[in-house]
């Protein structure tokens, strides 16, 4: 007897075989669209919470625009901190370094002897 | 009998479908004893099966698909689609200059709120913007209706949480400069609607939106830091000035590039309406003015470029000069003979007209328009004015036109020229949009290399030595052209001698090869008042200082050190009077 004239309780084996695999398919996609669905709204939370958290971001990040505002940041270092701008002059490379020392030594006025006392006043006088 | 009907139950359906398995299973038997293959059920059973199980195979794939892959009903998509409008506007370090951010539309449906007067009570108590008459207007309206937008997050979660029912949020962009009136002209403002309507935000709309989706900021020229030193000192200035308008720029000659754009007066373009028209105009682009002297740089580039004069040739500056119907003066009259470079240095008139008169009016003409100086300037800002200029070129239009007078141009136009003449002579296009690091723009030339590096001697030598000296900053080698123009007034119908508009055009450094960095800066006051000190508020008084310190702060950020000073031309011993130049 082959195996498809096999009969279980009436029933040829083949037909079982085949029902029960119609059954397991019925099955595996109930269950794959189940888990996929649970899935999905796990990567949607997941999304929609990076989306709300970029939002943040860029919220925060116009805050520190906002307050990194320049004319801002110069008001509150004068009146804070009295700092000002940089004077051109007091810019300078490392290998200028060495010039503006020599600049600024010839600058300075050598030291010289003191100052000799002023004489006494000498009284005008009428040409003679 | 091996059905086992006793299994299937009693009742009459289980029955019918017991009997009609067991015909089924007999009619293998009778197929096969009638001796016809192709009659045999089995081999039918088995087809419709494998199309069964196919079709479900189709199915499971299908669904499995969907499930994973698709992207309809996605929750975020409208947050996402929000959020992206608008790109961000960000300067040429990256700096934010303008975002969308997400907000929420506070929408009200009368049908359901229980309670009105709880609700209307803790709205107004929530959104103190909010006026009783607008919530009135939506709780009598009888449908969902849009109540008030722009509500931060935290505000909706403010409201969210009082649990008002028929009180419900959309998600909305929003476009909002966090750096309020910082760059406000060039910038520029949207509509309610996401669509651009000033600034860089109009000029460059679709590719802003474009932008957007690929998640790309769009970089514009200026440098925040640049931007902020020139508006902290046209600031200080309008303020020991009291002028009626303001305007400074900063670009960078070889590019195009304008890397500071700042009017005044100015407006939050958070709120572009609560601003007047006047704060909203765009000075640099929009204004055209009568510039008075700086044309002189474009009259004396001319001539030398034409070879109708060379630094050292003399003009006779010691009568009044007629010419056409005008008679010319200098305000300061030096009664000498001038060369051309003391011509530049005490901005005479008379030198300058002479000079014009030795080219001839259509000789002038086309260097004027080859300059652009006759057309709307270059620039991407749609708020870009078109001049005004004389109708007919002849000694009339020549005499006014070569010391600024009867030619109305933007200052980005005077802009606009002077770049061309101090990068070798090319007339290149203005930008606001971000170019690569040392991009050399390209143009028709206007002037050859020769005339751009003698204009920018003679630019310097007037800073050294002539209306331009408190311009002069130690190491930077400064120069420049001040420009005083009387301002026509329509009801005198004559010009007059109270409202001028005082400028100075500079350029830095003007020594070194032509390719050498350098960048043109302007200041403009528009009707400046005497200061504390009562002197005329000429473009070298109220504009040049100001210009002088912008200098000495951006030179850092743009990279240009200190080097010797250089004093080209015979330096002419300064005037008491040469603060300034003549009307």
């Amino acid at each position: 007897m082959s195996l498809l004239d096999r009969r279980v309780r009436g029933f040829r084996l083949v037909d079982l075989i085949a029902a029960g695999l119609l059954v397991v398919l019925i099955l595996g996609v109930y269950l794959a669209k189940t888990m996929a669905g649970r899935e999905r709204s796990e990567i949607a939370r997941a999304e929609r919470g990076i989306a709300e958290e970029k939002a943040r971001i860029r919220l925060l990040q116009a805050e520190v625009a906002h307050l990194e505002e320049p004319a801002r940041l110069e008001r509150l270092s004068q009146a804070y901190l009295g700092l000002a701008s940089l004077p051109i002059k007091h810019d300078v490379t490392p290998e200028a370094l060495y010039d503006a020392a020599r600049a600024s030594q010839a600058a300075t006025p050598p030291s010289a002897p003191a100052p000799a006392q002023p004489q006494a006043p000498v009284p005008a006088t009428k040409p003679q | 009998m091996s059905l086992g009907l006793q299994g299937l139950g009693a009742d009459a359906l289980s029955r019918w479908l017991g009997r009609a398995m067991w015909r089924l299973e007999h009619a293998f038997e009778r197929a096969r004893a009638s001796d016809k293959p192709e009659d045999d059920t089995r081999l039918r059973i088995f087809f419709v099966a494998a199309l069964f199980a196919a079709g479900f195979l189709a199915l499971a794939i299908g669904a499995t698909h969907a499930a994973l892959f698709s992207d309809v009903g996605r929750e975020d998509a409208a947050l996402v689609g929000a959020e992206a409008a608008r790109a961000d506007l960000v300067d040429r370090n990256g700096e934010l200059l303008a975002a969308d951010l997400l907000h929420y539309g506070l929408y009200v449906d009368p049908r359901e709120i229980w309670d009105e007067g709880e609700t209307r009570r803790a709205l107004l108590a929530a959104l103190p913007e909010l006026t009783p008459e607008r919530l009135s207007r939506a709780l009598r309206a009888g449908r969902r209706s849009f109540l008030m937008g722009g509500l931060t997050p935290e505000v909706r979660a403010r409201i969210f949480d009082l649990g008002l029912p028929g009180v419900t949020f959309e998600p909305e962009a929003r476009r909002v400069y966090p750096l309020g009136s910082t760059a406000a002209h060039l910038i520029g403002f949207v509509d309610g609607g996401g669509q651009g309507l000033a600034g860089a935000e109009a000029a460059f709309n679709d590719g802003i939106h474009d932008a957007s989706r690929d998640n790309h900021p769009v970089p514009l020229s200026i440098d925040l830091r640049i931007q902020a030193a020139a508006e902290a000192e046209l600031a200080k200035q309008v303020a020991k000035f009291q002028p009626r308008g303001a305007v400074a720029l900063v670009v960078d000659v070889h590019s195009g590039e304008i890397l500071a754009l700042a009017n005044w007066p100015t407006f939050n373009p958070n709120n572009p309406g609560g601003a007047s028209d006047d704060a909203r105009l765009n000075r640099a682009a929009a204004s055209i003015y009568e510039m008075g002297s700086t044309f002189k740089g474009f009259t004396v580039a001319a001539g030398l470029d034409s070879g109708v004069a060379t630094p050292s040739t003399t003009f006779d500056a010691r009568q009044p000069f007629q010419l056409g119907y005008r008679t010319i003066h200098d305000y300061h009259a030096t009664h000498k003979v001038l060369t051309l470079v003391e011509v530049f240095q005490h901005s005479s008139n008379i030198g300058t007209a002479k000079l014009a008169q030795a080219m001839g009016p259509q000789r002038l003409e086309r260097y004027f328009k080859a300059f652009g100086l006759t057309q709307p300037a270059k620039v991407e800002l749609l708020e870009s004015a078109r001049p005004l200029s004389p109708r007919v070129w002849d000694d009339d239009a020549m005499a006014s036109t070569s010391f600024g007078h009867g030619m109305n141009v933007s200052p980005l136009a005077v802009a606009r020229a002077y770049v061309g003449l101090t990068n070798g002579g090319k007339l290149i296009p203005l930008t606001i949009r971000r170019l690569p690091p040392g991009t050399k723009a390209d143009g028709p030339q206007i002037v050859s290399p020769r005339t751009s590096e003698t204009l920018l001697q003679i630019m310097r030598a007037n800073v050294t030595g002539g209306s331009g000296k408190s311009a002069n900053v130690s190491g930077l080698n400064v120069g420049g052209k001040t420009g005083t123009g009387d301002k026509y007034d329509p009801v005198a119908r004559a010009y007059s001698h109270t409202k001028q508009v005082s400028s100075f055009a500079a350029v830095f450094p003007t020594d070194g090869p032509l390719e050498a960095k350098r960048y043109f800066v302007m200041v403009l006051m528009d009707e400046p008042h005497p200061d504390e000190t009562g002197a005329d508020p000429t473009g070298g008084i109220a504009a040049a200082p100001a210009v002088g310190r912008i200098v000495e702060r951006i030179a850092p950020f743009l990279g240009v050190r200190r080097r010797m000073d250089t004093a080209p031309f015979t330096e002419v011993a300064p005037s008491p009077q040469d603060s300034g130049e003549e009307h």
